[in-house]
């Protein structure tokens, strides 16, 4: 499902974020990607997204080189394909819960009879059937991280990243994140996810891939966090 | 349709929240625009007033009393076969007549006490090369005399009349006063270029959080950028509106209040105001494209 190889990234500013890490990751796998601020975590999930390009080796996404893939349609239709989940929600403060998860489906020009079937079948999955017409302003944070959770679900993603998702949540409400997560990997999502959270690492007993300083260091299925 | 709905919602939602801004580049470009139709509308009247003055003709030969036909038809032949002459017309007595009293419609009296009679028939030129006049008072046998007054020996002809120089002043003035509206309009077009194009960039500041969100999920550039544009085409149309309904104001309250006071002027009409409209809805359409592509560029990347 995703594929790098030998993935150099040397940012404009002369700093080495990635350095020949090469690493494979199958369909519905659940991974975690650790390491300390600057091991090149978010570059990694950047460079899926398509948000950066390698300097050197190739970053292959469901079977296609991001790479390669044209500005006009290839890398919309690249991340159509990618749920993206962050630690500051990114949800907007002016549209209700309904309208944050179905403006994913409106810019990408979805009919209003798909949007009015699986968005409030996505809020019922993360949880939050109740709240549909509620502002992001009133509800908590793991609830917030739930709507983005449905964002990210909603068009149904073959692969979800998410990039430090418990950052902001106490202990307990990270731990019922990370359950919603792996709910989201048992229906087939691959999940990859960035984190510093030792806890929920250790707790979940899942692959860890360890970077440091833009090295690859440990790739270990059923790892903990160190 | 759902994709066309979804365009207009956005665009009608970033105009209400950057209506400062969008308020700006409106009035800008009404301006510009009503200074563009202004200037094509001077033009149009000052171009209606020569007609009138001069009936676009460059030289009068008038004739003498009565017109023999056969002299006429020579004449006209021979002046026709000058190189520097365009076109040549009859205008005999009574249709002479019927222009000056026309010309003089609002003096009834010049009408009254001056008979039919004393209008000549005339033969009307139109120069090809207006500084070959002198072929055609050679080509007559004429003098000048001291008085300025061009004689003939040539039977049949009065007297050669230049209209060149009333002609030149008049389009003279025309290019002026065109070309100075005309300038300022152009400045006032590009001002709301650059307003416009400002608006934009500011309503993608504004909405930078949603362009993020757009990106992410895999909207297509286009998808994220046409309510912009959109939005720059309606605020230029808006204006190019507001445009033209002034004119049209200004015509029906200062031009048509002048008719009643100066007959003597050819004023512009309904019709007039109506043939600028489209220039000036495309003149908003050009400055809606420029102001669209300069504003949305930086937002070119995926």
């Amino acid at each position: 499902m995703i594929s790098l190889q030998n993935v150099t990234k040397v940012y404009r500013n002369g700093v080495t974020a990635l350095e020949d890490v090469s690493i494979e990751i199958e369909k519905g796998e659940f991974v975690f990607v650790v390491g300390p601020s600057g091991s090149g975590k978010s570059t990694t999930l950047r460079l899926l997204l398509r948000e950066e390009e390698p300097t050197s080796g190739q970053v292959y996404v469901a079977g296609k080189n991001v790479v390669r893939l044209s500005t006009l349609g290839g890398i919309p239709k690249l991340r159509r394909n990618i749920g993206c989940v962050f630690q500051d929600f990114k949800l907007l403060q002016d549209k209700t819960v309904f309208e944050n998860v179905s403006f994913a489906l409106e810019v990408i020009g979805k009919p209003k009879h798909v949007i009015d079937g699986r968005v409030p079948e996505i809020l019922d999955y993360v949880g939050l059937g109740e709240k549909l017409n509620n502002y992001p302003d009133e509800l908590s944070g793991g609830e917030q991280q739930r709507v983005s959770i449905a964002r990210a679900c909603v068009n149904r993603p073959l692969v979800l990243l998410a990039d430090e998702p418990t950052g902001n949540l106490d202990p307990n409400t990270s731990v019922d994140i990370m359950r919603l997560l792996d709910k989201v990997n048992k229906i087939g999502t691959t999940v990859v996810m960035a984190t510093h959270d030792q806890a929920i690492v250790d707790a979940m007993r899942k692959r860890v891939i360890e970077l440091d300083r833009g090295k690859l260091i440990r790739d270990q299925s059923r790892g903990v966090y160190s | 349709m759902r994709r066309i709905e979804f365009y207009f919602r956005e665009t009608a939602a970033g105009i209400r929240r950057n209506g400062i801004m969008a308020f700006a580049a409106i009035s800008t470009a009404f301006i510009a625009l009503f200074l563009f139709g202004l200037a094509l509308l001077i033009a149009r009247e000052i171009s209606l007033v020569i007609e009138q003055v001069t009936g676009n003709v460059e030289v009068a030969v008038y004739l003498s009393d009565p017109v023999k036909p056969e002299i006429l038809g020579q004449l006209q032949q021979r002046l026709q076969e000058l190189p520097a002459v365009d076109s040549v017309t009859y205008e005999d007595k009574a249709a002479a007549c019927q222009r000056a009293r026309e010309l003089f419609k609002s003096n009834p009296a010049i009408i009254e006490n001056v008979s039919c009679d004393v209008y000549p028939a005339s033969l009307r030129i139109t120069l090809k090369d207006t500084s070959q006049y002198e072929q055609i008072p050679a080509a007559l046998s004429c003098t000048t005399g001291a008085d300025g007054k061009v004689s003939c020996q040539e039977p049949g002809v009065l007297e050669v009349r230049d209209y060149r120089d009333i002609l030149d002043r008049l389009s003279a003035i025309t290019r002026v006063l065109r070309n100075g509206v005309l300038a300022v309009a152009l400045i006032m077009l590009g001002s709301a270029t650059v307003l416009i194009a400002n608006t934009l960039r500011m309503g993608m500041f504004a909405r930078r959080k949603e362009i993020g969100i757009m990106r992410l999920v895999g909207a297509t550039n286009w998808r994220i950028r046409v309510p912009f544009l959109i939005e720059g085409l309606v605020e230029a149309l808006v204006g190019a509106g507001l445009a033209i309904v002034t004119l049209f104001l200004g015509k029906v309250f200062l031009v048509d209040q002048l008719r009643t006071q100066v007959l003597w002027i050819p004023l512009i009409r309904n019709s007039d105001v109506l043939a600028i409209a489209p220039l000036i809805l495309v003149a908003a359409g050009g400055v809606a494209i420029v102001a669209g592509t300069i504003g949305i560029r930086r937002f070119l990347d995926v």
